[in-house]
C-alpha cells in the first residue's frame, strides 16, 4: 500500500492495513454450524480441499470413495475434505467508564478494528458492539464492510456504566451464528464473568478476551489515607495506609488474572492481558501472533 | 517510683476523648481518588491480612496519634511528679547567704558563689509543686524575709534573680532566729541553707527545726585587708597599719599595697602573699588636717574578692588636747604639766575654746562646759543627789576596778579621804546602774568613784574631793590624771583611728536635730536625723566603699567603708555546725533531690506527638493523579 495514500482509518494506519493483510485469525475449535462461509474448519466438510482419508464403513456415501485406491488394494477408503464454515466474528468493545482511564479504550478500539478487518479480510461474518452503549454494528460481511467497521469503532465515545458481563449478555440476546467472540474489556467487575463466559461458550462462540488494565491499575502508586471512588457506580471505598496493601493488591491482580485465564481455557478460549501503555502493534503482531491468535 | 498527681481534678479532662473519636470518624478527610474499579480494592480489604490488628493500627494511627496527645495533655495537666526525698517537706524556708565571701569566684570571669546558690534554688523553685510553698530569706550581717510562703514561681524567681552579695560578715544566728520567728506563723520542719559555710562553726542557737545545709564551694585564692588602723606617734605623725590577709591554701603572689589621698597615691609597699599569711605593714603620714585616706591592694594574680582589696580610713586632725582645769586644782593642773600635747585652760592671754576635750572641776558651774569628758571632783551630780550623800568623816576605799582605764595602775589602798559617800538607801549598786553609772570604786559606805558614759561624753564623778584625801601625795595620783587624758585622747579620737567597717555605721556626731542623706555606693539613699544630743546612729552601710553623708545645714561629710573581715577574706568555710545542744549538721555534699515534676515532659512528649501526627496527616498521600 502506498505510504502517502490517506488514511483509510484514524484507528489504523494504511501500513498496518497492509500488514493485516498477511494474516487471519486462527481459530481452533471445530464449529457445528451448517452454513458453509469461507473459513476452513476441520476435516470432513464438503469442500474441494483435501484433508485425509478414513476406512469406509456401511451407509457412507460412495461418491467419496477414492475407487483408484481400492483398485489397488480392493479396500474402500473414503476420501475426506475440509470444512468451509461460515465464521462469525462478533467484536465486544467494553465501552464502560473505566476504559477511558490512560488510553484502553483507544487501544480497545485499535485491536477490535484489525481483528475485524482481519475477519472481513478472510471472509468472514464481523459484528460489533459497544458494551455499555446501545449502538451495534450489524454482522457484515466483504471488504467493503470495513469502512462501516471503522466508522462504527472510531464513534465508540465510552462513558457507559453497564460492566462488562452484563453488557455480554446484552449482545447475546440479540447475537446469533456460531464463530469467535473478541471480548476487549479491562475486566474489573464485581459481577459474574463465569456467567458471562458460559452464556459466549454456549452460544458457540469461541472466546477471545483481551484484558487492558492501564499502567497506574498495574503498578499502582499509593500512599497514605484515601478515598477511592469507583468511575462508574461512583460507589467509593476508604482505603487506609495505601501504600501497605499494594503487595495484596498485586496478589488479588493477579489472581484476578489467572481466573479469567482459567475462564477462557475452560471454555476452550484464549486470554491476553495487555497494558494500554504497551504499543498497539506490538501486541497485535507480536503478542497475538506469539500467543497463536492469529496466523 | 510512681508518679503522683497533683490536680487530680484535672483528670475529667479525658472526657474529651470522646468528642474527639466521635469527630475523628465524622470529620476524617482522605483524598478522593478516581480509579476505573474498586473491584480488586474491595477484595483486598476484605483479606483477613489486611484486618490484622497490627494492620488496623496502622490505619487508624492519626487517631491513636490525636488521642495520645490528648491523653498526654490531660496527664500534663494533671501535674504528675515523681516522689523524691524532700518532697516530703511541703512548706520550707530557703536560707541563702549574701556575705561578702558569697560573691567569691572560683577562677578568673567565673561564677560567684551567690550564683551558684543561686542556681541550686532556683532548682527548687522550678521543681517547686502546687502544694508545697517556699519562704526566700537572704542573711548577712542581718536577715530579712523575700517573700512570704507561696508557690508562686514567678515571685520567686524575681526575689532571687534580685538578690546580691552584700560586704558583711554573715550571722547565720540572725537567719536561723528569723526562721524560728516564720515557724510561729507558718509550721514547716525543715530550712534549706545555701552558704558557702563562711560562719562560726558553733552557735548558740536551739534548733526547734531541722536543716538540710548546702554547701556551697568556697572560691578560688582570696587576699584583702583585713585591718585598718593609725595611731599618732610622737611628733604629731601618723602610725598607719595595715594587715593583709590570704585565704587557706592561696596560691603565691605578688603586689603593691598603696595609700592613697583623695586619688593621690601618697605611700606604696610591696607585699608577697601566701596562703594563711597575715602581713602587717607599717606606714608613717605626716600629721595634719583630718583626711581621709585610702588603702588598695593590688595583685599580679588572680583574686577571687573584690570587696575586701580596699579599705578607708579617717585620719582626725593633729591638735593638742583642751583641757579645763580651774586654777584651785594646783595639784591636777602641776600633774597636767608634765603631759605632752595638752593646753590647759583657764591660763593667761590665751583664748578658751568653745570646746574641751577634758574638763576637771570642783565648781558645778564648770560642769556646764562643752567637754568629751567631764570629771568633777567633790561634787555629787544632780541625778544622784538622792542616792548619795556626802558625810564629814574619814573614809577608806575597800575595792576598785582595777582593770578599769580611768583607775589602771591607780592604787587606792590606804589612801584616807576626808569625805565619806554614804548611800542613802538599800546597799546595792543598782540604782547607780539604772541611772547608766558605773561604780568604779567602792567606799566604806557607799561609791567613791562613778563614770557613766552618756553619747559621745564621759561623764566621771569622783564623790569625794582629792584634795581633801591624801591621794595627790601618791603615786596614783599623776596616774589617775593620766589616764583621764588618755581618755580623753580616747573619747575625741585624736591619738588613734580605726576603719569603719560594714555593717552598722559607729554613732556619728553632728548637728543636734537635723536631717542628714547617707548616699552609698550602688544604694539607694537613706534619710536618718540626728537625735537631740547630736548622735546620729543606726545607718545601715552593707556595701564597702565611700559614703557621702550630707545635712540640711550644708554640711558633706566623706566616710570610707570597709570589710576589714579577716573570715570573709580568708574565705573559712565550716562542713559542720554544732549547735549548743550537742547537735550538730553536716553540710550536704550533693544538692538535695526535690521532687521532679513531670508534666514539661509529657508536655514535651505532646509536642512531638502533635507534630507527627502533623507530619502524618499532611504527608504526600498519592504521587499521580
Amino acid at each position: 500500500m502506498n505510504e502517502t495514500a490517506p488514511q483509510v482509518t484514524s484507528l489504523l494506519t494504511n501500513r498496518d492495513l497492509d500488514r493485516l493483510g498477511r494474516l487471519r485469525l486462527n481459530v481452533s475449535r471445530r464449529f457445528t454450524n451448517r452454513a458453509r462461509g469461507e473459513h476452513l474448519a476441520a476435516k470432513g466438510g464438503a469442500s474441494t480441499e483435501f484433508c485425509d482419508y478414513r476406512d469406509y464403513t456401511p451407509g457412507d456415501d460412495v461418491r467419496f470413495v477414492d475407487w483408484n485406491i481400492f483398485a489397488r488394494i480392493q479396500r474402500p477408503y473414503l476420501k475426506q475434505f475440509h470444512h468451509e464454515e461460515d465464521l462469525h466474528v462478533a467484536l465486544l468493545v467494553d465501552a464502560s467508564r473505566s476504559m477511558l482511564f490512560e488510553g484502553k479504550l483507544a487501544l480497545a478500539q485499535k485491536l477490535a478494528a484489525a481483528i475485524g478487518v482481519l475477519g472481513l479480510r478472510g471472509g468472514e461474518k464481523v459484528s460489533a458492539c459497544a458494551l455499555g452503549e446501545a449502538d451495534r454494528l450489524a454482522p457484515s460481511r466483504g471488504r467493503s464492510a470495513q469502512g462501516k467497521l471503522f466508522s462504527f469503532l472510531e464513534r465508540i465515545s465510552g462513558g457507559g456504566a453497564a460492566p462488562v458481563e452484563r453488557g455480554i449478555e446484552s449482545f447475546l440476546r440479540q447475537h446469533q451464528g456460531r464463530g469467535v467472540a473478541v471480548v476487549i474489556s479491562d475486566f474489573l467487575t464485581d459481577g459474574d464473568l463465569r456467567r458471562a463466559f458460559s452464556l459466549l461458550h454456549n452460544a458457540g462462540l469461541e472466546i477471545f478476551a483481551v484484558q487492558i488494565l492501564g499502567p497506574s491499575e498495574l503498578d499502582p502508586d499509593l500512599a497514605g489515607d484515601l478515598r477511592f471512588v469507583d468511575c462508574e457506580t461512583t460507589g467509593h471505598l476508604d482505603i487506609s495506609a495505601a501504600g501497605d496493601l499494594l503487595a495484596l493488591y498485586h496478589e488479588y491482580r493477579l489472581a484476578h488474572e489467572a481466573r479469567l485465564t482459567a475462564l477462557c481455557q475452560q471454555r476452550s478460549g484464549k486470554f491476553l492481558p495487555v497494558s494500554s501503555a504497551t504499543p498497539f502493534e506490538h501486541v497485535l503482531f507480536d503478542l497475538m501472533r506469539r500467543k497463536g491468535w492469529i496466523v | 517510683m510512681i508518679p503522683a498527681f497533683s490536680s487530680l481534678a484535672s483528670a475529667w479532662l479525658f472526657a474529651l476523648l470522646v468528642p474527639l473519636i466521635a469527630f475523628y470518624f465524622l470529620k476524617l478527610k482522605r483524598p478522593r481518588v478516581e480509579i476505573p474499579s474498586l473491584a480488586l480494592w474491595r477484595q483486598v480489604l476484605s483479606d483477613q491480612r489486611v484486618n490484622a490488628p497490627f494492620q488496623r493500627f496502622k490505619r487508624n494511627l492519626l487517631l491513636f496519634l490525636q488521642v495520645l496527645i490528648l491523653i498526654l495533655l490531660v496527664l500534663a495537666a494533671m501535674q504528675p511528679f515523681l516522689r523524691r526525698e524532700a518532697s516530703r517537706a511541703q512548706r520550707f524556708p530557703v536560707l541563702v547567704d549574701l556575705s561578702a565571701s558569697m560573691a567569691a569566684r572560683d577562677r578568673e570571669g567565673g561564677s560567684t558563689r551567690l550564683d551558684e546558690a543561686k542556681k541550686r534554688v532556683r532548682e527548687l523553685i522550678d521543681g517547686l509543686l502546687p502544694e508545697q510553698e517556699m519562704c526566700l530569706v537572704a542573711f548577712g550581717k542581718s536577715a530579712r524575709r523575700l517573700t512570704p510562703f507561696t508557690n508562686n514561681q514567678r515571685d520567686l524567681r524575681a526575689a532571687l534573680d534580685g538578690l546580691a552579695t552584700e560586704d558583711v560578715a554573715s550571722d547565720l544566728e540572725e537567719a536561723l532566729q528569723l526562721a524560728q520567728a516564720l515557724g510561729r506563723t507558718a509550721i514547716f520542719e525543715k530550712v534549706l541553707l545555701f552558704s558557702d559555710g563562711n560562719f562560726p562553726a558553733k552557735t548558740t542557737f536551739e534548733l526547734p527545726f531541722q536543716i538540710d545545709f548546702q554547701k556551697i564551694a568556697p572560691g578560688g585564692s582570696n587576699y584583702g585587708i583585713v585591718a585598718l588602723n593609725a595611731r599618732r606617734a610622737p611628733g604629731g605623725q601618723w602610725q598607719v597599719f595595715v594587715q593583709l590577709a590570704a585565704s587557706e591554701g592561696a596560691e603565691s603572689t605578688t603586689g603593691v599595697i598603696e595609700l592613697a589621698q583623695q586619688g593621690t597615691a601618697i605611700a606604696r609597699q610591696s607585699v608577697t602573699l601566701t596562703g594563711g599569711a597575715t602581713p602587717r605593714l607599717v606606714f608613717e603620714l605626716a600629721g595634719g588636717p583630718s583626711a581621709t585616706i585610702e588603702a588598695r591592694l593590688q595583685l599580679t594574680g588572680f583574686d577571687s574578692l573584690g570587696a575586701d582589696n580596699s579599705a578607708w580610713l579617717t585620719l582626725p586632725e593633729a591638735r593638742r588636747l583642751n583641757v579645763f582645769v580651774p586654777e584651785s586644782l594646783a595639784g591636777y593642773r602641776h600633774a597636767l604639766s608634765s603631759i605632752e600635747q595638752l593646753n590647759v585652760f583657764p591660763q593667761e592671754g590665751a583664748v578658751e575654746p568653745t570646746s574641751f576635750d577634758l574638763v576637771i572641776t570642783d565648781r558645778e558651774a564648770d560642769l556646764a562646759r562643752r567637754a568629751r569628758v567631764r570629771c568633777s571632783i567633790g561634787l555629787v551630780p544632780a541625778d544622784l543627789s538622792a542616792l548619795v550623800s556626802i558625810q564629814q568623816q574619814n573614809a577608806q576605799a575597800i575595792d576598785w576596778r582595777r582593770d578599769s582605764p580611768l583607775l589602771q595602775h591607780v592604787n587606792l589602798r590606804d589612801v584616807v579621804l576626808m569625805d565619806q559617800p554614804t548611800r542613802r538607801g538599800e546597799a546595792t549598786d543598782e540604782p547607780f546602774a539604772t541611772l547608766g553609772y558605773e561604780v568604779l570604786a567602792q567606799g566604806e559606805r557607799g561609791p567613791l568613784l562613778l563614770e557613766r558614759r552618756r553619747g559621745e561624753t564621759l561623764e566621771v564623778a569622783v564623790l569625794f574631793h582629792t584634795d581633801r584625801s591624801t591621794l595627790p601625795y601618791r603615786v596614783g595620783f599623776p596616774i589617775f590624771v593620766s589616764n583621764l587624758v588618755q581618755a580623753a585622747w580616747q573619747q575625741t579620737g585624736l591619738a588613734e583611728a580605726r576603719a569603719i567597717a560594714t555593717g552598722v555605721l559607729p554613732p556619728l556626731a553632728a548637728t543636734p536635730e537635723r536631717s542628714f542623706k547617707l548616699e552609698g555606693p550602688n544604694l539607694p539613699t537613706r534619710e536618718a536625723r540626728s537625735d537631740a544630743e547630736g548622735q546620729l546612729t543606726g545607718l545601715p552601710v552593707p556595701r564597702a566603699g565611700e559614703y557621702t553623708l550630707k545635712g540640711d545645714d550644708g554640711s558633706n561629710r566623706l566616710i570610707g567603708v570597709s570589710l576589714l573581715s579577716p573570715p570573709e577574706t580568708g574565705l573559712a568555710a565550716v562542713d559542720r555546725i554544732e549547735f549548743n545542744d550537742q547537735l550538730s549538721v553536716t553540710a550536704a555534699t550533693t544538692v538535695g533531690k526535690s521532687d521532679r515534676s513531670l508534666w514539661w515532659l509529657l508536655a514535651f512528649i505532646g509536642f512531638v506527638a502533635l507534630l507527627v501526627e502533623w507530619w502524618w496527616f499532611h504527608r504526600p498521600t498519592i504521587s499521580h493523579a
